[in-house]
């Protein structure tokens, strides 16, 4: 991991693993779409479903406790059966910069077995992100409790969960399952993809870990995801169009009530700042004025002529004060023991709190836990930190070109002034009347 | 003063330069010969910012007046504008000589002058100075104390001043085309000749002048201009939010604005939308009706609430007489008069609407009102007095003096 921040224009080595039956899907997905660079491994109860997989590396879990034949739905056999296999599950992980698990929710496997993967990546010092699925409310109450519970034991591990509840993934009633199921794939393996160039991007990985974090945080907050890309000479506008009409956005107007935004636009060597420009003031109407957009702008020469948008938020999220201070330093040391108390189990008989309504979505980024690091450690990850972000202040400005790739970071003005943006401004009662009216009373 | 006299009122506004030529006759009467104008450029709230390209707009404007009245343009009555130019009211108080006891012409000039003795800030130069009213042994409603016994005149002035490099700016502009300065107008009190006739000056009326970067206003009552202002806000600030606000270039907002526009937010049907017709890029989008009202009411409402904040006397407001008056090319704003009405209390007339005044055709045009203005503001200075005080005026701004 160390080595990773360190040499921060190597290519981060990222292993995306799936546990259980709908994770090892999702990894078949992003196996299939191609994404370089990256190791894939399948991990599961079930020999049938790994046979299928056109992972990069199997593993079968609990051969002793299930025989093959899957978890049935039981999370208790799922975590023995990756208790039984956790020397190869800590083999599969060793040497991981950063660990993506992906997993699906609510049956044996994936809810059981989740978070121990989970652990056992960050034990290796590894940076976690979890993609978790919630059932759809179809499946029943007793799959959405095993998910919940297991959602917050990876809670407790994971440096960041991105978390998809079925139910909001636009899937039309009358689509069949397996569609659905295969929609979510794809949604997920785009994400994974998105949030793979974020972490890998060089120079900035801290940075973009870091405003991922700020972005995810809230325990309650709702996912937002939209990813869209076009070409032509309106590329800009219909990529952002298609990333606002992804189903996790709900056409962006869950944006407003979104505190930060991380939006990543990349394209070809010809990606002008006027597309740019476009873009962010079309997606400034969506979102509020105390919004903050965490802006990375990337060129790479493998899009051709492609714009790619990604959007990534939350609703329902706690506003946060940025301070510099906030902004810069890792979260302080998490106790190696999780200071949150567990959830009080619901009474499971109880018929109010089953048909209660499932919580939406979490797409949550819970503070680093870092078990086996020392204050040191941290404080060494700080400067370090710091130091790259110093880096890339002086490649922003000093010209410093890559070859590869480039991100800048831009804050988006969202009160704008537009054509008077030269002029002497117009002040009066300390307001800046340039700004347009309608947006200085928020109507 | 011979029988006709031309004179040629120049305003460089943000949105056009505008050379009105007229000739003055006795009895008020004016003649308009012609109107030349061109699209301002280089001009930023009423104040050019771009000096270079300003001076090629007005001389474009200039010459196009030349041509359609016929005349060879060697001077100009200039109005000016901008934020920076303030007003107050203040009273000069002269004592007359115990020897003398009659009130001859030199006591108004002193007590101009004793009006004047209050603070300005250093940068700024009077613009001018209005007699409101006098007083003659502390005696009101005098009309002209000129041969009136008395130990003590007063007079209430209304004065106005601004900062002398920016009413300068202008002034260079002209010097450069070798065009004589015969005066220098705040733009509202010039519009305010062309729209008010005594009658309604007397009653009391509220002009607003809502121009491309700035919105004037002069309030009259009793005759006499009590309050007049600038606020840098005007019909580009509109355009703009538009163009903000639904994402579109700032030429096609200003279409939009003029073509749909309206500050009317409850006349919308629910779900009424318009097509932008199709240019590069947003082919056939559409917008929301509703939105692109509510951008504009909520901007022209700001405006209109912040020049009644700027009269700052509701009592002024409450005793219009004559009403609101709405000229400059922001009044032909589709539901501007419902909105002003709501805002101030009183009755509107729009300048454009031929109620106003059937002088000439040309009237009729709002966005002409202070280019018109300054033509009957000349003529009516110029029948006082026939040299002008504006000889005296000049010099002080090109010195920086008072
Ligand atoms: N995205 C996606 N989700 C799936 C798929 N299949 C199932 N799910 C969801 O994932 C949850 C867990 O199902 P599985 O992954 O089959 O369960 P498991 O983790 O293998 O556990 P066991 O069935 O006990 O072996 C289900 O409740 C569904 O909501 C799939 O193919 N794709
Ligand atoms: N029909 C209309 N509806 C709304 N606004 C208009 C209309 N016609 C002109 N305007 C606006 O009036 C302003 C220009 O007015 P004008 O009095 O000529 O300004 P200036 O004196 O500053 O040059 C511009 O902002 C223009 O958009
Ligand atoms: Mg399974
Ligand atoms: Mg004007």
């Amino acid at each position: 991991m160390l080595e990773l921040f360190r040499n921060a224009s190597d290519p981060v080595a990222i292993r995306i693993v799936g546990v259980g039956g709908a994770g090892g899907n999702v990894v078949d997905r992003i196996q299939l779409d191609g994404l370089p660079g990256v190791e894939t491994a399948v991990l599961n109860t079930d020999s049938q479903a790994l046979g299928a997989s056109v992972a990069q590396r199997k593993l079968q879990i609990g051969e002793g406790v299930t025989r093959g034949l899957g978890a049935g739905g039981d999370p208790e056999l799922g975590y023995q059966a990756v208790e039984e296999s956790v020397e190869e599950v800590r083999e599969l992980l060793a040497g991981a910069g950063v660990v993506f698990l992906c997993t699906g929710l609510g049956g044996g496997t994936g809810s059981g077995a989740g978070p121990m993967v989970a652990h056992c990546a960050k034990e290796h010092g590894a940076f976690v992100v979890v993609f978790a699925t919630l059932p759809f409310s179809f499946e029943g109450k007793r799959r959405q409790m095993q998910a919940q519970e297991a959602l917050d034991a990876i809670r407790e591990r994971a440096d960041l969960v991105v978390c998809f509840e079925n139910d909001r993934m636009g899937g039309d009633v009358g689509t069949a399952v397996q569609e659905a199921f295969a929609a979510v794939d794809r949604l997920i393996s785009r994400s994974v993809r998105s949030v793979a160039a974020l972490v890998r991007r060089p120079g900035l990985i801290r940075a973009g870990v870091q405003e991922l974090r700020t972005v995810l945080r809230g325990r309650d907050a709702r996912c937002l995801f939209g990813f869209g890309s076009a070409t032509g000479p309106n590329r800009a506008h219909e990529a952002l169009e298609m990333a606002l009409k992804s189903p996790l956005m709900e056409r962006g107007k869950v944006l407003s009530g979104t505190f930060d935004v991380l939006v990543n636009v990349s394209g070809g060597p010809d990606l002008a700042l006027r597309e740019v420009e476009v873009l962010m003031n079309e997606l400034n109407r969506h979102i509020e004025d105390h919004t903050r957009v965490h802006f990375s702008l990337a060129t790479d020469s493998a899009l051709g002529a492609d714009l790619e948008v990604v959007i990534i938020g939350a609703a329902g999220q706690e506003p946060v004060r940025h301070s510099s201070a906030a902004q810069t330093l890792p979260a302080v040391a998490a106790p190696a023991v999780p200071a949150r108390e567990p959830a009080p189990h619901p009474p499971r008989n109880s018929e109010d709190a089953l048909s209660e309504p499932m919580p939406p979505a979490q797409f949550a980024a819970d503070e680093p836990v870092a078990p086996s690091d020392s204050a040191e450690e941290i404080r060494r990850r700080a400067r370090e930190e710091r130091e790259a972000r110093l880096a890339a202040a002086r490649n922003r400005t000093g010209g410093g070109s890559r070859k590869e790739a480039k991100q800048e970071q831009m804050q988006f003005e969202p009160l704008a002034r537009g054509r008077f943006e030269k002029s002497e401004p117009t002040v009066v009662d300390g307001q800046d009347l340039d700004v347009p009216t309608f947006l200085r009373r928020k109507v | 003063m011979s029988t006709e006299r031309i004179v040629v009122g120049l305003e460089i506004g943000t949105s056009k330069v505008c050379a009105v030529v007229a000739s003055l006759r006795r009895e008020g009467e004016i003649k308009i010969l012609g109107v030349g104008q061109a699209p301002s450029r280089g001009v930023r709230k009423s104040e050019i910012v771009d000096f270079e390209t300003a001076s090629k707009c007005v001389r474009e404007a200039l010459v196009d007046a030349e041509e359609k009245s016929d005349v060879e343009i060697r001077g100009v009555f200039l109005a000016v504008s901008g934020g920076h130019i303030k007003s107050f009211n203040n009273r000069g108080i002269v004592t007359i000589p115990e020897d003398r006891g009659e009130i001859y012409e030199e006591d108004f000039e002193d007590v101009q002058a004793a009006a004047r003795e209050v603070t300005i800030p250093p940068e700024n130069s009077f613009l001018l100075s209005l007699v409101q009213h006098y007083y003659v042994d502390g005696q009101d409603g005098v009309l002209n104390p000129v041969g009136m016994m008395g130990r003590k005149l007063e007079a209430d002035f209304h004065i106005i001043h601004g900062v002398s490099t920016r009413i300068k700016n202008s002034l260079r502009c002209l010097a450069e085309l070798d065009i004589e300065v015969e005066d220098v107008v705040f733009s509202p009190v010039a519009a305010a000749q062309v729209v008010f006739d005594q009658a309604q000056k007397n009653l009391g009326g509220l002009m607003i002048d809502m121009g491309g970067g700035t919105t004037g206003y002069v309030l009259y009552a009793d005759g006499a201009m009590k309050r007049s202002g600038c606020l840098s806000v005007g019909g580009d600030h509109i355009t703009n939010d538009i163009s903000l606000g639904l994402r579109i270039p700032m030429a096609r907002a200003e279409r939009l604005k003029v073509e749909e526009g309206s500050v009317a937010i409850h006349e919308v049907l629910p779900g009424e939308m318009i097509l932008l017709k199709d240019e590069t890029g947003f082919a056939g989008r559409e917008i929301e009706r509703a939105m692109l009202n509510n951008i504009v009411h909520c901007r022209v409402r700001e405006t209109l609430e912040l020049v009644r904040k700027d009269i700052g006397d509701d009592r002024l407001i409450d005793f219009l007489g004559a009403g609101v008056f709405l000229t400059g090319g922001g009044s032909l704003m589709h539901g501007m008069d419902g909105l002003v009405q709501e805002i101030f209390g009183h009755p509107v007339q729009l300048t454009h609407k031929p109620t106003v005044s059937g002088v000439t055709s040309a009237f009729d045009d709002p966005q002409l009102s202070t280019a018109i203005g300054l033509t009957k503001y000349a003529h009516a200075t110029q029948e006082q007095k026939p040299e002008g005080w504006l000889k005296r005026l000049l010099p002080r701004i090109r010195l920086f003096g008072r």
